[in-house]
């Protein structure tokens, strides 16, 4: 193959399995990101590709060739650090032409290189600058700007932008996306912000539990969660606690709703996932399917857009509309929710 | 009330730093006057010793004379303090180049056995000087057990001993400064940010040259303070080059030891030590000028 697999990687520390049996083939030049929360095993999976972490079991192939043994300084994998570890006591021409140096490469070359790469990530001029008078974001770009000096065939990023301040850190996303697709280079970032993965990448790994729980295109993990981990980490949902009485109907306390598909679940208590977004809420009844009366128990004001909680029957339910349908809505309030049959999801509890 | 209210804060703001600044004086009261009374004072005296007349018998008169500093430019003063910075330039290059490898490796290790080193470097501290010297005497003569070892396997003549010389002063000082010196250098080493070895380590260095490149000019300040703790120490060092050294591995303290209660010259022995002194400060502007460019080339 092509690109980057990982076999069945896993790493333990005595009992702790920080990764148990990852298995992922990554195509060349493709973007992935591994999201998840903290201590969910993202990081280390990444060190073990980079080669900073010796994998306790399982093999990591790049182009078809196993290279789970080779030492970091012999994958010169490209990677970008959370600290960023620049070096100080080197400018910024010192720091990007660090590698090229190491690989005896001609001062007039080395020169050239680092000009087009200060030129890629948008700070041309600043090779002779002290890193320690460099900003955030451009001590982001020399870190970034640096890992690509060696033309690494696998460029890795761990929490790159988790220090800079909101407006930096989707500018500084916006412009790693645009420069990953210009120089088509295998990409993986670890991320615990959703915002980001779903931004950047081609296909989001979620891991919980140093596994895999999903991967696939952002839109895809958003949309069809294949667990309850994956439903209830990215975005918000409502996980409603259900029983499943046929393949296409379930029931929620009292309410009976009918679902797209409940297969493979059985008789078992499972969780029915909807998006707020999905939740249509009205102040008049409708005739549609799986529509409950409710009380309105909170409301929160968002500007683009109102959040509400319903009282459905002893079952919350939180569901967004627009401001304008809603001028004046209060708590108490009665409104009518209507969960459409294709949103709902039923998955295992 | 407004008006009121910002007066007040106004004059809260403009008397904390004055009262701070009467905290600070007060905390720094007590070991400014120590300064004062056992570096300043004597030091002072000392030049005035220097300056004074010599009398018979060991006794001196005020006076202001440099017929002892005319003594100094003598080649044997030369050469004094020339042996000696030798001495101190040759402990502080091997003790650096011990130590820096060493504390680094300590601090790569797991937590406890971290811990056990530092507790037996500290534990060596405690050790006497006097003790340690004298140790080496018998570590290293003709009955000793490594000149003993050495005769057996036949790089030693019979009867022949490994000290007074140059190489027992010089190893028996290293031994006394090391554990100083991994210990200045442990803590620096332990907060070197992992990362950025790592980060070596992603582009193409090995760990050699992760230390040589990067850790080595990472420390670069550390290695030069710990050049100039060692130089200092070893430049005043008496009792080793006295028990282990011959008369030409004599260090000026010494000397000063000698001109004092050998020859009855105290002024001659305050000259001495005022331009160690004078050598001392000359030598600490000069690193302090020379680390001041390198930073700001940097």
């Amino acid at each position: 193959m092509f690109g980057l697999e990982l076999r069945d990687l896993t790493k333990a520390y005595g009992d702790h399995l920080a990764a148990d049996q990852v298995s992922l083939s990554i195509p060349h030049g493709e973007f992935v990101c591994f999201l998840g929360p903290s201590g969910c095993g993202k990081t280390t999976v990444l060190r073990m590709i980079a080669g900073l972490e010796t994998p306790t079991s399982g093999a990591i192939l790049l182009n078809g060739k196993e290279i789970t043994n080779e030492a970091a300084n012999g994958r010169q994998f490209g990677m970008v650090f959370q600290s960023l570890a620049l070096f100080p006591h080197l400018n910024v021409g010192e720091n990007i032409a660090f590698a090229l140096r190491l690989r005896g490469v001609d001062a007039r070359r080395r020169k050239d290189r680092v000009a087009e790469l200060l030129d890629l990530v948008r700070l041309p001029g600043l090779q002779t600058r002290a890193i320690s008078q460099l900003s955030g974001g451009q001590r982001q770009r020399v870190a970034i700007a640096r890992a690509l000096a060696q033309e690494p065939p696998v460029f890795l990023l761990d929490e790159p932008f988790s220090a800079l301040d909101a407006k930096l850190r989707e500018e500084m996303q916006n412009e790693l996306r645009a420069l990953q697709q210009r120089l088509k280079i295998t990409t993986i970032l670890v991320t615990h912000d959703q915002r980001e993965a779903m931004t950047m990448a081609d296909t989001i790994v979620v891991m919980g539990g140093g596994q895999i729980q999903q991967h696939g295109p952002p839109v895809d993990i958003y949309r069809q969660p294949a667990n309850r981990f994956v439903a209830d980490f990215i975005g918000a949902s409502n996980l409603l606690p259900v029983e499943v009485l046929d393949p296409r109907t379930v029931r929620l306390g009292a309410i009976s709703l009918r679902v797209a598909a409940a297969c493979g679940l059985g008789a078992a208590p499972a969780t029915l996932a909807i998006r707020p977004e999905d939740v249509l809420i009205s102040r008049m009844a409708g005739n549609g399917d799986n529509e409950v009366a409710g009380v309105i128990s909170q409301v929160r004001d968002m500007g683009a857009y109102v959040e509400f909680r319903i009282d459905c029957q002893g079952q919350d339910i939180l569901g967004v509309a627009m401001p304008r349908d809603w001028i004046g809505a209060g708590v108490g309030e009665t409104a009518h929710v209507r969960l459409p049959v294709d949103r709902c999801q039923v998955l295992a509890r | 009330m407004r008006a009121a209210e910002l007066s007040v804060q106004a004059s809260g703001v403009a008397t904390a730093p004055g009262r701070e600044r009467w905290v600070l004086a007060g905390l720094l009261t007590a070991p400014g006057l120590y300064i004062l009374i056992m570096a300043v004072v004597p030091a002072f005296l000392m030049v005035q010793l220097s300056l004074a007349h010599r009398e018979v018998a060991g006794l001196w008169s005020p006076g202001f004379e440099l017929t002892q500093y005319r003594q100094l430019a003598t080649p044997l003063f030369a050469r004094i303090m020339g042996f000696s910075l030798m001495l101190a330039l040759a402990g502080a290059l091997i003790c650096v180049s011990l130590a820096l490898p060493a504390a680094y490796f300590i601090t790569r290790m797991r937590r406890r056995a971290q811990v056990a080193w530092l507790v037996f470097l500290l534990g060596s501290l405690s050790l006497s000087e006097v003790l340690i010297v004298f140790a080496f005497q018998v570590l290293l003569s003709t009955s000793g057990t490594l000149a003993g070892a050495l005769t057996t396997v036949g790089l030693l003549a019979p009867g022949a001993s490994l000290y007074p010389n140059f190489p027992a002063v010089l190893t028996c000082l290293v031994y006394l400064l090391l554990p100083y010196v991994i210990l200045f250098f442990y803590p620096a080493l332990s907060q070197l940010d992992p990362e950025v070895e790592q980060a070596a380590a992603t582009m193409g260095a090995s760990r050699l040259s992760t230390f040589t490149r990067v850790v080595l000019p990472m420390m670069r300040g550390q290695i030069l303070t710990g050049v100039l703790l060692v130089v200092i120490f070893t430049f005043g060092a008496y009792l080793t080059p006295l028990v282990l050294g011959r008369p030409p591995q004599w260090t000026i303290a010494i000397h000063i030891n000698n001109a004092a209660m050998g020859a009855g010259n105290l002024p001659l022995a305050a000259a001495y030590a005022v331009s160690v002194v004078a050598f001392m400060v000359a030598l600490l502007v000069l690193t302090r000028v020379l680390s001041r460019r390198k930073a700001s080339e940097a």
